[in-house]
């Protein structure tokens, strides 16, 4: 089944940090329960976004790969 | 000091200065990184590192010298995420520095002051 993001933030183009500053702006402007998903061309962003959802709290609902963009699907959860 | 309302503490010690650019943003953008991981951050600049606080040198510098974003960049990234910006006074001193040279909202700490900060942190990161 696939999730339907509420929220679509696109960071390719750029670097550390920004796409962890930008999706930790972008999750609090959700309700719980709702999911944004992250487009990012850091070469860093899967273990980022490991990281930092384990660290906030949020679920990490999937990383998946197209080409070079990395599609990263997070639920907000509190 | 800290509130302990993070996820974690983290410190970060910046020592160099305007004489080696390509240090300067990194503690920034780590702090930056931290804060959006929801913890409670704090930079303590000591030894060179206040210069880069000051108001007639952060849109002169940058990691890559004349080319790319400049320090204000970096430092207000982390300053929006409420990173908090610490000197104390011998360092200043070394640096014939004053207070009001910096940025406004750097706060001033002593040795006592950054001690404890680095004992009740959960990690103390210095550059």
């Amino acid at each position: 089944m696939t999730t339907v993001p509420d929220q679509v933030l696109d960071c390719t183009g750029l670097q550390c940090p920004l796409p962890v500053i930008k999706t930790s702006q972008a999750v609090k402007t959700l309700a719980v329960g709702q999911v944004l998903e992250l487009l990012a061309t850091d070469p860093g962003v899967e273990p980022d976004m490991n990281a930092w959802t384990r660290r906030t709290g949020n679920e990490l609902v999937g990383i998946s790969k197209d080409g070079d963009v990395f599609h990263v699907l997070i639920r907000r959860a509190k | 000091m800290w509130t302990g309302e993070g996820e974690a503490k983290i410190l970060y010690v910046m020592t160099h200065g305007v004489n080696d650019p390509g240090r300067c943003a990194t503690p920034f953008f780590l702090a930056a990184s931290a804060a959006a991981m929801e913890s409670e951050v704090m930079i303590y600049f000591t030894m060179y590192g206040p210069q880069l606080l000051q108001k007639d040198v952060i849109d002169k510098i940058g990691p890559k010298g004349d080319q790319g974003q400049k320090l204000r960049y970096f430092i207000e990234q982390a300053t929006a995420l409420d990173v908090k910006l610490l000197v104390c006074q011998p360092s200043l001193d070394l640096n014939d520095l004053a207070i009001e040279d910096l940025l406004d909202d750097v706060g001033m700490i002593g040795g006592a002051a950054f001690n404890d900060l680095a004992a009740e942190a959960d990690a103390v990161i210095s550059f």
